[in-house]
């Protein structure tokens, strides 16, 4: 379980004045949880993954994986960017066993566990290849796996298909949440897409800005329907769906128009 | 109701012509091959020379044609000049640039990166470096050679002077390119502090230090013609130096072809190890 309590974070902006990114957020991401944080760009979504993944310390709260306090970054939180951060002088087997070279296994042993990895994400055939010869939605596939090579207690990943094109970002949604399936991995999952965040998510939790705080809280099923029956039109077609879709814009279009009339 | 359109048969162009390939248009000169152009070039600066110097247009002594520089060249290459061979000339001048290269290298990558990670490191070494750095090397060629004297030692520590610090500003700028991403990356990965520098830090920032290597090789190729010129008893600056002593015109052109020849060696040398290298660059 990773326990977020009552984390705040205040940054100072560039020109001086005192900005509230997170306030005294609670967030719980229990076994095989899929929790996805929805929100506008600014409602401290992306500093919550920061803090989660030790990038940034709380102001006040704290984050706990497991009952251990999180006090830097480590490789039992599997991060995944949205910019590919790959290294571009290894191959895609070596980016994706990076962090098993990192804590000291043998070459061999890295090496059958990148492939294994790959071919989790449908990449087996590009072991040898460099980086910059694979697409971006290919790309991301690899930083997948490469979070998931070290078999970290969880997954933070950071609004990973916010550049992608539609098409492949609904491949990409559909492989995710195979992976998730099959490694059983706890994820904490990052998005402004409403649509998205209910495919995906056991839990949703909706952010609105200044300060940043949780607005919303849903217990989802649409993510276990889809994996039951593979079929992603049913899920995002069905009735449900599409009210809860309505529902959430309205919450989110209100807090906006809210904390811009405040201001 | 469906909506497709019929699409014409892609086989249209067989049996005709081949089709017109067109281009974005671009600005500037671009990609564009300009071989033959810069050959032809040559080629004029040449023929203006071999005429300038057959008809006498300057006094023989001061222009010597083209053909009888190549004959100095052959006989400079088989007899040696001014008490050594051509190849003790040019090696004394190599081992020179070689040594000081490597010297600045070693010292200069490692304070480079140093300066790039570490408030103190960049707060110290950035007053000695930011005073001497923008200095011609020559104008303290007197201190070294007062201080260490005349011979090779004066030279090198002049060279390597000249070569380090824009080795150490290139790691140092090589370092600043290291995305905050990247590292955050590998920091989650579980990389310690040494894995950061040598597994991220230091292949990230490879590409901007070899191109400071290149820029010091230049540099100090420069510096070292220069300072054989007024203190040295060996060295293709030398022999340009004792060449022009006798008035021996078409020898100073046979040295000026040779330290062409050589730093156009060292380009394509530091170009190939480049893409040996740094396969990756530009490509992202």
């Amino acid at each position: 379980m990773l326990r977020v309590d009552k984390a705040s974070v205040f940054f100072s902006a560039r020109d001086g004045r005192i900005v509230h990114a997170l306030d005294r957020v609670s967030l719980d991401v229990p076994d095989r949880a899929f929790v996805v944080a929805l929100g506008a760009s600014g409602c401290g979504k992306s500093t919550l993954l920061n803090a989660m993944a030790g990038f940034l310390p709380l102001s006040s709260g704290s984050i706990a994986l497991n009952g251990v306090e999180v006090t830097g970054p480590g490789a039992d939180r599997g991060v995944v960017f949205q910019k590919d951060t790959l290294l571009p002088w290894k191959t895609i087997a070596e980016n994706v066993a990076l962090g098993l070279k990192f804590a000291g296994a043998r070459r061999t042993e890295r090496l059958e566990r990148a492939h294994e990895l790959l071919r989790l994400v449908g990449l087996q055939d590009f072991a040898a290849a460099a980086p910059y010869e694979l697409s971006g939605g290919m790309r991301q596939r690899v930083g997948i796996a490469r979070a998931l090579a070290t078999d970290p207690a969880i997954l933070l990943m950071d609004e990973p298909f916010g550049a992608l094109d539609s098409l492949t970002r609904e491949q990409m949604q559909e492989l995710l949440v195979d992976v998730w399936n099959r490694t059983g991995k706890r994820i904490f999952f990052i998005t402004h897409s409403i649509e998205e965040a209910l495919f995906l998510g056991t839990h949703l939790v909706v952010m609105s800005p200044r300060p940043g705080r949780i607005v919303a809280r849903y217990d989802l099923d649409f993510v276990n329907a889809f994996a039951a029956r593979r079929d992603a039109r049913a899920v995002k077609g069905a009735p449900a769906f599409g009210a809860l879709r309505d529902d959430i814009r309205d919450i989110v279009h209100e807090t906006q128009v809210l904390r811009s009339a405040a201001q | 109701m469906t909506n497709v359109v019929a699409t014409p048969a892609p086989a249209e162009h067989a049996g005709q012509s081949a089709p017109r390939l067109v281009k974005m248009r671009r600005f500037g000169v671009g990609e564009a091959s300009t071989l033959p152009i810069s050959l032809m070039s040559g080629a004029v600066i040449l023929a203006i020379w071999w005429i300038v110097a057959d008809l006498r247009l300057v006094p023989h002594l001061f222009l010597p044609t083209p053909g009888e520089a190549a004959t100095a060249a052959v006989s400079v290459f088989q007899d040696g000049y001014a008490n050594a061979t051509l190849f003790e000339h040019v090696g004394a001048s190599l081992l020179r640039i070689f040594t000081a290269a490597a010297i600045a290298i070693v010292l200069g990558i490692p304070i480079g990166l140093l300066m790039g990670l570490n408030k103190w490191a960049k707060g110290v070494f950035d007053t000695p470096i930011e005073f001497y750095w923008p200095l011609p090397p020559l104008a303290y060629l007197p201190l070294m050679i007062i201080w260490l004297g005349i011979g090779e030692t004066s030279k090198i520590t002049l060279l390597a002077l000249a070569m380090f610090a824009p080795i150490v500003l290139s790691a140092q700028a090589g370092v600043r390119s290291v995305s905050q991403e990247r590292v955050n990356a590998a920091l989650s990965l579980g990389a310690t502090g040494f894995q950061l520098l040598g597994e991220i830090v230091l292949p990230s920032a490879l590409p901007e230090i070899l191109t400071g290597i290149r820029i010091s090789l230049g540099v100090g190729w420069g510096t070292l013609v220069a300072a054989e010129l007024i203190a040295a008893t060996r060295g293709i600056g030398y022999l340009i130096m004792s060449a022009s002593q006798f008035l021996a015109t078409d020898v100073v052109f046979v040295g000026i072809g040779i330290i062409a020849a050589c730093a156009f060696a060292f380009t394509f040398a530091m170009r190939l190890l480049e893409a040996w290298l740094v396969p990756w660059k530009g490509q992202n």
